[in-house]
């Protein structure tokens, strides 16, 4: 069994490599074909600095060929493909992905790697809390909803549910600002900690924690809806197997019935949808970034998206596209040990 | 039992909850201040084991005011203070903001209406001298007891660090353009030096000297002298020496021009050592110290706040100004929220609103005893910008026409909300070069006329249909717009392409194009417009131009064509790198213009009908005076009344441009050439200029003497303002 998984894994791994490099070459691709031209945007300060010398032209058209041999902009998709990856040398030079250079922010002026630092730790520290406090507060719910099924309280859910789960999520937030900011004053409008304060240790978290709480709540609250819904599904379902009578006709505690073995049938669906969030910690929310001024990786995608600097967005892709992979093999392997009937290595 | 419980408890929180939320019933604006004014804390200001703020407080009647201002941007802060944009052309607001207030004894200083003066805090003398050969020599003597926020001296070599090491390949290795000594005497071959002998190479930065401790001078070249703006050449900023230089490189000079010791040029392997030092010390804010008004005395890059505290060691601005605010927190704000930011306390102060619906919602909140506010009008406008070369729009009377169809006063109305006024040239109405002349100038009217457009077009030979007849009003199909006979250069002009002209984005399945009749060629009026999207102008545009029954009856159409703004530069500039598709297309656009001093009004070489400048020429104009009355403004050396005399009083656009600044040595004489040349521009109309606004600082009524200028940002306005108490 452990050397057949063994041999399941790295099997997937391979398949993974083969996949990442397909969809790397493809993500590159497309982002040649927009129509931009980086060494031309760097030229732009010789250029001013040309203006009344002679044969500015032919110096600042030079300037640009220059430039475009350095970025490796003159080669054709594949050599770029292939420079970026680190296989091929740009400008005489091995200076790509393998080498250790995941990509430079022209935005920014630094690597990719140093402006995605803060945005990611951001990211994934409002996600741990959000994502917590979603699981915790849906798959109880679900659980009591399917239990409860028909009751009263269970049609209040699933009406609450709905309307949770049909409202975008910037529609929430901004009803919640309004809201919690400016009509209770609750909490902050926007932004990330108090302005000028310096704040260490546990004042720090605190602060931190509240200018969190409430794009905190937005998160969980929008989440609900779907997850709720999901968990009471499967429940109803596994609750209205055969086994599941079995379990009651033998005389089990209804804890142990719908804990031990209905929670555990429903458990195989639900894992999917579980590991996605955990592996979306990773992920920011581009609306919910953007909406309350939070430095996250969200955010950062699309004011990259927005001033063309590629190579932090495809840097944020192939993190995307890795994690994807990855889940799926967790989703995997977490099938066969929620449920034994389901054996990967086959 | 304890589902019982359990219902309690949530029972009791969601009352806890009502409560709190039913006890704040006093409107979203004054609670706020009520909060400030007694006093209370929000959780986070509560805290206990707080770092103690170093800001002092004070009492004011009832109120405690903290002498701290918390002002924002919607532009992230990046930590890129110490040299914003480090020379790239893109450079961040906020970043800048933070620049202004922590770099400071400049040899020049920008004032609250855009003029470069003289800072007198930092100089002691300057000179200017011309010399035989066409150069002209900037000599500099700083006063003395100058310091850095350290305590440290500023002396003659700090402001030489920069020229000097921002002129060198170590710098372009940094990632500098190295282009900041360009204009002065011997920068090719001190930029060509690479710390080894070589011809055309010489470590020596001949035009830039090295007098004494407190006094340098540099030596602008005959490129760029004589100019009316030559002096700025002379305005420049001291720096740490290690900030550019590295650590242990010093500046010398035998007399033969300034020039870095040897350890500058060190080499490790193929990369220069000081290279990787210099790019780090970019963003390290604490190896240094700092210049200006505030030092940089805390910067969370995670959470893109910066805060500033004063620096003691500061004598003050041009006008001897020191700061009296303490603290200033720099913070990111949202521009969907900035203004709840700014009630709720979030922000001191909003800057630059704009726009009629943006302006009304802030004003709103202006009572003046929470929140007062500050305005000037735009240096700059917003615009229809045309193609000149190619096309209807290479016609003056066809621009001049679309001025007569676009009901202006309206557009602005409409888009401004009535915070901003129309301009007829290339000014805006605070700008002092135009005050100076607005009551001598004579511009042409262009209010809202369809049948002055009809009649200059007729009068400029669009009388014609597809057929070479002659045009009747209502036709349809291609015949429902005028069309011109072409004189053969006209046709070829741009390689021909006006033989080929034809409308694109034609939704009603209509295509205007350039037809042959009898060996002659009849181009139509319809006008290939792009828009930026998403954009309110190019919206209202759409709706008060393009799809007018007035631009129809006329006997024009316009046909719009939508996109990114990247690709309508690409147009302009025909860049195929930035989606031009190698052939002209559009010939109208719409966009901003703006000044961020007096020397943008320098357009010289914009209008050049030298193919070669048409790469940095954004209109791309063909004035055919400059044509006939060929120049050569340098060697010429004509006053204005001179060429006037001598052109027939036809000087182009780009004889206005260049005497403008290569000719006149005056205010008055700048502003001569100006009114020439603002006539000149408003007859031809390389631009419709379509509104300069109104920009709105609204702030905490606790700042006082805050006052903002089109040159003089809310950032710049913090040094003359003051917290009330203090």
């Amino acid at each position: 069994m452990g050397y057949d998984m063994g041999k399941y894994i790295l099997k997937r791994f391979g398949y993974m490599v083969v996949v990442l490099m397909i969809l790397s070459f493809l993500m590159f691709f497309v982002y040649s074909l927009i129509p931009f031209d980086r060494a031309v945007a760097e030229a732009e300060p010789f250029r001013k600095g040309l203006k009344t010398t002679e044969n500015a032209t032919e110096l600042y058209l030079a300037k640009i060929e220059e430039l475009r041999k350095e970025l490796g902009t003159d080669q054709n998709v594949v050599v770029r493909y292939l420079g970026w990856i680190g296989l091929a040398p740009i400008n005489g030079k091995y200076n790509g992905i393998l080498q250790g250079n995941l990509g430079y922010s022209y935005e920014y002026d630094r690597s990719a790697k140093e402006v995605l630092a803060d945005p990611l730790k951001n990211t994934v520290f409002i996600n741990i809390f959000a994502t917590i406090l979603g699981l915790g507060i849906t798959i109880p719910l679900g659980i009591f909803c399917a239990v409860h099924r028909g009751s009263k309280r269970d049609t209040a859910v699933q009406v609450g549910t709905i309307v949770g789960y049909s409202i975008p999520g910037f529609i929430i937030a901004i009803v919640f600002i309004w809201l919690f900011a400016i009509v209770l004053g609750w909490f902050p409008v926007s932004g990330m900690k108090t302005p000028g304060s310096n704040y260490t240790g546990f004042a720090e978290l605190k602060d931190r924690l509240y200018y969190m709480a409430l794009p905190l709540i937005v998160m969980t609250f929008s989440s609900l809806g779907g997850m709720t819904r999901y968990v009471r599904a499967s429940m109803s379902e596994a609750l209205s197997l055969d086994c599941i009578r079995t379990a009651r006709a033998k005389g089990l505690v209804e804890k142990t019935v719908i804990y031990s073995h209905a929670f555990r049938n429903a458990l195989i669906p639900i894992i999917t949808l579980v590991i996605g969030w955990f592996i979306g910690i990773f992920s920011g929310s581009i609306v919910i970034e953007n909406i309350f001024g939070l430095n996250g990786v969200g955010r950062i995608y699309i004011l990259s998206l927005n001033s063309k600097d590629f190579e932090v967005v495809l840097l944020l892709q192939m993190f995307y596209v890795i994690l994807g992979l990855l889940g799926n093999l967790i989703v995997d392997i977490a099938y066969g040990l929620a449920d034994p009937r389901v054996r990967v290595n086959k | 039992m304890k589902r019982k419980k359990l219902l309690a408890v949530l029972l009791a929180s969601a009352m806890a909850l009502s409560m709190a939320a039913c006890g704040n019933d006093a409107p979203a604006d004054s609670s706020t201040l009520s909060d400030q004014s007694s006093g209370e804390s929000t959780p986070a200001e509560s805290s206990s084991d707080e770092t103690p703020a170093e800001s002092s407080s004070e009492t004011t009647g009832d109120v405690t005011y903290e002498n701290k201002v918390i002002m924002g941007n919607t532009t992230d802060l990046t930590g890129d203070f110490r040299y914003p944009g480090w020379g790239t052309s893109s450079v961040g607001a906020s970043d800048q903001d933070v620049g202004r207030l922590t770099i400071g004894y400049s040899t020049q200083e920008v004032t609250e209406d855009g003029n470069m003066v003289w800072n007198d805090t930092a100089v002691k003398s300057h000179t200017e001298t011309e010399n035989e050969d066409g150069t002209a020599t900037f000599t500099v003597e700083l006063n003395e007891g100058l310091t850095f926020s350290d305590g440290s001296p500023l002396t003659a070599k700090n402001y030489l660090a920069r020229i000097l090491a921002f002129s060198t390949p170590v710098a372009m290795e940094a990632g500098h353009p190295a282009m900041v000594g360009n204009a002065f005497v011997g920068f090719e071959e001190f930029k060509a030096y690479t710390g080894e002998e070589a011809e055309g190479a010489s470590k020596e930065f001949k035009g830039v000297r090295l007098l004494s401790d407190y006094s340098f001078s540099v030596t602008v070249s005959s490129d760029y002298y004589p100019y009316y703006f030559a002096y700025t050449y002379a305005g420049i900023s001291p720096a740490p020496m290690g900030l550019f230089l590295g650590e242990g490189v010093d500046i010398m000079d035998d007399g033969n021009g300034a020039y870095l010791t040897e350890n500058f040029y060190e080499k490790n392997g193929d990369s220069y050592v000081k290279a990787a030092e210099i790019e780090a010390n970019r963003y390290d804010l604490t190896k240094y110290p700092y210049s200006g008004a505030y030092v940089v005395s805390d910067w969370d890059a995670s959470t893109k706040q910066a805060t500033m505290t004063i620096n003691p060691e500061f004598k003050g601005n041009y006008e001897g100004q020191t700061p009296s605010i303490e603290t200033i927190v720099y913070v990111k704000l949202i521009q969907e929220t900035q203004l709840e930011e700014l009630t709720t306390g979030g922000t001191d102060i909003l800057g630059g609103v704009t726009g009629g619906k943006d302006t009304t919602a802030a004003l709103a909140v202006v009572d003046g005893e929470n929140f007062s506010e500050t305005h000037y009008q735009r240096a700059g406008y917003g615009k229809i910008q045309f193609d000149c070369d190619f096309g209807p729009t290479m016609f003056q009377e066809v621009r001049q026409a679309i001025a007569y169809l676009l009901n202006r006063t309206e557009f602005c109305q409409t888009f401004t909300g009535g915070y901003g006024v129309v301009v007829d040239g290339p000014y805006s109405p605070d700008l002092a070069p135009w005050k100076a002349i607005q009551d001598e100038v004579e511009l042409i009217d262009y209010s809202f006329s369809p049948e002055s457009a009809k009649k200059v077009l007729e009068d400029g030979g669009w009388i014609y249909n597809s057929k070479g007849e002659p045009f009747v009003e209502g036709a349809e199909g291609v015949d429902a717009v005028r069309y011109k006979k072409l004189t053969a250069d006209e046709a070829n002009a741009l390689d021909g392409a006006n033989k080929t002209y034809a409308s694109v984005s034609n939704t009603d399945g209509v295509t205007y194009a350039t037809v042959e009749v009898n060996g002659e060629y009849y181009m139509p009026l319809a006008i290939n417009w792009f828009g930026s999207t998403p954009n309110d102008v190019t919206d209202l545009i759409s709706t008060t131009l393009a799809n007018s029954s007035d631009l129809a009856a006329t006997g024009m159409v316009i046909r719009s064509t939508t996109g990114d703004f990247n690709k309508l530069l690409g147009e302009i500039y025909r860049e195929p790198s930035y989606g031009y598709n190698g052939v002209p297309t559009y010939g109208m656009y719409n966009l901003a213009t703006g000044f961020s001093a007096l020397i943008n009004l320098d357009t010289s070489y914009q209008w050049s009908h030298d193919p070669a400048w048409f790469t940095n020429s954004s209109n791309k104009l063909y004035d055919s005076y400059d044509i006939d009355f060929p120049y050569d403004i340098k060697a010429d050396k004509l006053s204005y009344e001179e060429a006037v005399e001598a052109s027939g009083d036809k000087l182009g656009m780009d004889y206005l441009s260049m005497g403008m600044v290569y000719t006149a040595t005056t205010e008055e004489e700048f502003n001569q050439w100006y009114m020439g040349y603002v006539e000149r521009w408003n007859e031809l109309m390389p631009d419709i200029p379509l509104y300069s606004n109104y920009y709105y600082d609204v702030y905490n009524s606790k700042i006082e003497n805050f006052h903002t200028s089109p040159f003089r940002g809310p950032a710049a306005a913090l040094l003359y303002a003051n917290v009330k108490g203090f």
